[in-house]
């Protein structure tokens, strides 16, 4: 090396680099590769692995944290699917997958938002159900089936349905905020640089035209704009993260103040040390009134598999153990009944009165869709300044 | 070469004829599997998303997307991903200089081997995993926080994660052994004979580095730039364990418009900047790579001239 | 280890020379080069201790310390997904590894053996592949696999495996024929064409003398890529399909909801496991170099000589 006359050819460069920087380092990689071989052989004989994209197993496409693992465990063990979760942080992300993959995703079921379902028929994404398959659809409080979005509940069957609000550190902010008027104002003052906003384009958006009064689900441009100008420059500067799961840095005091879905919120504060230390709020404006629904993937390897399990979680007492860990509605008769006679904690995070109900507005997939997409992306490079 | 002389022409005309086809099935995989499909974002990236649940069309071909791609918003994030990687870059370069040259210089052969490994054996353990184990250690309510806290040099939890700051200390960590191995091997393969020469001349330690170590670790160090900063810019992983809203760089960016905004065209077209991006620093390290080896050549002949003149 | 098979010639300069070295080195200088040095590798384990360390928390969540337990590895080896995920990357590894080597060691031969201007596009072509960066293939690639499994019906584009075998396999093919190339350079042909003299067929020549020649790069451009294709993140989590989800996608994909120390109970055990394997490995080396002598060019070539 040292006498040869320094030549240009860059591919040269790297040649020598790697191979003689890292053909050492492959040497000793070589160890990974015999040692995890080893692994696979331990795994295989002793864990009594599970199959890795067998067509027996059933693949759940969902929101983070969206199940009761002991349901899915109890699950396999009565009817053999093995189940794969994977987690998305909004809707636009599971749709994307969908489209992406057209129809060889590989996914059994997911569980898109309301608004979205008609669009997401339409284009194709979801298999029609089989409702001979779901004999325990009767267990469904009949306010949540055979919605507009959905009429005879073709495509899809209620999971659970929540709203939108925020937690905030009570030893931080030591006033006391109630709308999301007082959200974004803590937002730019003892939150600023502690915030989470989530990772859900239209939820950002709801909580702004809330809190100015405007109808959530508006598509007036000047509207649009107003919150572009807001969301970018006045908000980015003071967000610290994007996170549609705040309860882990809840549960650490990791934030002051995090934008949030209702059940996840209550993860975290049940999960921190000091649960008083952390509190809810259902914003007096009102909120988004979401209901999540399973649905089957169009192409899914294991429609079966999927019917069966969708069938499983409305048995009232599954269903009930479902809410009692995520802490969310799952829209089955008498369900609040039953968890207040469980003794479900902080029961308030849950169940909304009828006044809250009232205020709440349902979503609507609007054609600002794509500009409140486009703001989003907006605010995320904005943020980073 | 000397047995080209011996061999008889007509056999190792064919031998080395067959041989040339055994590169076939590379540039075949690589062009099916590597070349169409950048052909394919090309493609993309000249056309437009025209619904919001149709990923791309190209009925109508026009640059906007470009112009699109290049607005204040994405050129920021590419902005400040370059700065990332500049510094982080730079950053390697002069932390493991130094580590390279203790262990190709100052280390006996036994010990350079140990060592060598253990520079390799955190590289092992997974890139993501790694990065979380900093993510744990950064966290306001982490021990380290709580230790530095404790002996009082911070008052009020540690306020790292989920800065640029985190980002940056991320990526000089998780590149370092890209950069410490080239530089290493350049080190290691110098002729020593060389310094203690160079010493011999009259030399101080400061010279002889400058005019014999550096001249001579300059292949290493332009590998170790180039291998830690080409995957940097693409970097997606490091900013979105460590950077929070506050640190992301430009792989999130097209990564978000392929997973989020279903806008291929537009993902395509900032690919494409990026990709462009890259090659242009490759080009410019290989003209400075030649630049500076000119210059240095130069230099050390005008020195020994200089030298030559002075001892007559 | 491998780097104390060196030229003799240098090490005998060094060590005669140490005594005129030393006169005109300040140690003090030494001495902070050293306390770099030892700092520089304390920076690179931290957070992998960190994580050997967390991997023993009994809590629900990998950041916040609970109490210390090794419920997380009972936990990580009866948790089905993972022990599946462990697999999927294994399997793809295996597999990159396999096709990136044929490739490699073939087109390294290649490259050594005879030029030309094909060569030089060759070469250019893998240095695009190289520099690269993985979030450009992986967008490129994800349209192009659904192009070709959903829209023309190859449909064994549509599983996961064959996906992360082939977009694994495009840098770690690179990175096999350079080193292939190196090895190959090294060494003159006098033998093969000396085998050619004597009439042996291509096939035979090259089986007899080409591949035992090169067949230490391969071993290590095959582990090299085996271990390029188990930390690969990026590219993962675009082409993988449900069902065949790698390690480090599971991983990141908990990064958003929930990290449980089972994660890093499994990082562990696997850095045991390459410790492992990484001694047993320098001992048959060592061993091998003693018993035959030729085992120095062995451990030269891996060590890129």
């Amino acid at each position: 090396m040292s006498d040869k006359p320094v030549r240009v050819l860059l591919p040269e460069t790297m040649a020598s680099a790697f191979s003689k920087g890292l053909s050492r380092r492959a040497l000793l990689g070589g160890a990974l590769g015999l040692g995890v071989t080893a692994t696979l052989a331990a795994c295989s004989t002793g864990g009594g692995g599970g199959g890795g994209g067998s067509a027996s197993g059933l693949n759940i496409y969902t929101w983070g944290e969206y199940d009761d693992p002991a349901v899915l465990k109890d699950f396999t063990s009565e009817f053999g699917p093995s189940i794969t979760i994977d987690s998305y942080g909004s809707n636009q992300e599971m749709i994307s997958k969908l489209v992406t993959a057209s129809g060889t995703s590989g996914y059994d079921l997911c569980v898109p938002t309301h608004q979205y379902i008609p669009q997401m028929a339409a284009s194709d994404l979801l298999e029609e159900l089989d409702h001979s398959k779901l004999p325990n659809m009767k267990n469904l409080d009949a306010a949540y089936i055979d919605q507009e979005f959905d009429p005879g509940n073709t495509y899809s069957v209620p999971k659970d349905w929540g709203s939108t609000g925020y937690v905030y550190d009570t030893t931080v902010i030591t006033r006391e905020l109630t709308s999301w008027a007082d959200f974004w104002d803590a937002a730019q003052n003892e939150a600023s640089g502690k915030l989470s906003l989530l990772e859900d384009p239209g939820e950002i958006a709801y909580s702004y035209f809330l809190a100015n009064g405007i109808d959530p689900n508006t598509t007036d441009e000047g509207h649009l704009e107003d919150y572009r100008v807001f969301i970018t420059e006045t908000i980015a500067p003071h967000v610290q993260a994007f996170e549609s799961y705040p309860s882990g840095t809840i549960a650490q005091n990791g934030r002051v103040l995090a934008h949030a879905w209702n059940g996840d919120a209550r993860q975290g504060i049940l999960n921190n040390e000091d649960p008083a230390r952390y509190k809810y709020v259902t914003p007096t404006e009102g909120g988004n009134l979401w209901q999540d629904n399973w649905a089957i993937v169009k192409g899914a390897p294991n429609a079966d598999a999927a019917h069966e399990f969708i069938n499983y979680v409305l048995d009232p007492e599954v269903s009930l153990q479902e809410l009692i860990y995520i802490g969310y509605h799952t829209a089955v008769q008498g369900i609040e009944e039953a968890a207040t006679e469980a003794g479900v904690e902080l029961p308030e995070l849950i169940f909304f009165t009828p006044e809250q109900v009232d205020k709440l507005v349902f979503a609507k997939l609007t054609d600002a869709e794509q500009t409140i997409v486009s703001i989003y992306d907006e605010l995320t490079a904005a943020a980073g300044q | 070469m000397t047995a080209v002389a011996t061999a008889p022409p007509r056999a190792r005309r064919r031998f080395t004829g067959s041989v040339g086809l055994l590169a076939l099935p590379i540039a075949a995989w690589l062009v099916f599997f590597f070349i169409v499909p950048f052909g394919l974002i090309l493609w993309y990236s000249f056309g437009e998303k025209p619904s919001l649940y149709v990923t791309h069309s190209n009925d109508v071909l026009s640059l906007a997307r470009y112009v699109e791609a290049l607005d204040p918003a994405f050129l920021t994030t590419f902005w400040r991903t370059t700065q990332i990687a500049i510094v982080g870059t730079a950053l390697c370069l002069l932390i493991g200089f130094p580590i390279a040259y203790w262990m190709a210089v100052k280390l006996s052969p036994r010990a350079r081997g140990i060592v060598l490994a253990l520079v390799l054996v955190p590289y092992w353990t997974n890139f993501l995993v790694r990065t979380i184990g900093w993510q744990i250690t950064l966290s306001p309510e982490g021990f380290l926080s709580d230790f530095l806290n404790g002996i009082g040099v911070l008052n009020g939890p540690l306020q790292v994660l989920y800065t640029q700051q985190a980002v940056q200390l991320g990526v000089v960590y998780n590149y370092l052994p890209l950069m410490i191995l080239p530089l290493y091997v350049a080190l290691e393969r110098m002729d020593h004979r060389l310094l203690e020469a160079s010493r011999d001349l009259g030399g101080n330690w400061w010279s002889s580095f400058w005019r014999v170590t550096i001249p001579l670790a300059l292949p290493g160090i332009m590998s170790g730039l180039l291998l830690v900063f080409v995957p940097l810019m693409g970097d997606y992983i490091t900013p979105s364990v460590l950077g929070g809203a506050s640190g992301s760089m430009v792989g999130q960016m097209v990564a978000g418009q392929f997973q989020r905004a279903q806008n291929w065209a537009l993902g395509s077209a900032m690919a494409i900047c990026l990709m462009l991006a890259i090659l242009l620093v490759v080009i410019l390290f290989g003209v400075l790579f030649k630049l500076i080896g000119v210059a240095l050549a130069r230099f050390r002949h005008l020195g020994d001239l200089d030298r030559a003149g002075a001892i007559s | 280890m491998t780097t104390t098979v060196d030229r003799p010639t240098e090490r005998a300069a060094e060590t005669r020379d140490e005594p005129v070295a030393r006169k005109h080195r300040t140690p003090l200088g030494d001495v902070v080069l050293g306390i770099w040095g030892v700092a520089g590798l304390l920076f690179l384990f931290f957070p992998v201790l960190v994580i050997v360390a967390y991997s023993f928390n009994t809590g629900r969540q990998l950041q916040s310390w609970d109490g210390f337990g090794l419920d997380s590895y009972a936990n990580a080896f009866n948790n089905p997904t993972i022990v599946a995920t462990i697999q999927v990357s294994l399997m793809a590894a295996a597999g990159s590894a396999v096709v990136s080597t044929i490739l490699g060691s073939f087109a390294g031969v290649a490259l050594a053996r005879r030029g030309g201007r094909w060569a030089v596009w060759l070469v250019a072509l893998l240095g695009l592949a190289m520099v690269t960066p993985e979030i450009v293939n992986a967008v490129s690639l994800l349209p192009w696999f659904v192009t070709l499994g959903a829209d023309w019906g190859l449909s064994i584009f549509n599983l996961g495996q064959v996906r992360l075998v082939i977009a694994h396999s495009l840098f770690a093919c690179a990175v096999v024929t350079f080193i292939v190339r190196a090895r190959m350079a090294g060494l003159n042909e006098s033998l093969e064409e000396a085998a050619a003299d004597l009439g042996a067929p291509p096939v035979q020549r090259f089986w007899t003398i080409t591949f035992p020649l090169m067949r230490p790069a391969v071993i290590s451009g095959a582990l090299l890529s085996f271990t390029l294709s188990l930390d690969n993140t990026v590219l993962s989590s675009f082409v993988s399909v449900a069902g065949s989800t790698p390690w480090p996608v599971y991983v990141f994909a908990s990064l958003r909801s929930t990290l449980r120390p089972e994660i890093a109970a499994m990082s562990t055990v696997m850095l045991l496991l390459t410790l492992a394997v990484l001694a047993l490995v320098a001992i048959v080396l060592s061993r091998a170099s003693r018993k035959t002598g030729d085992g120095s060019g062995l451990a030269q070539t891996l060590a890129g000589g």
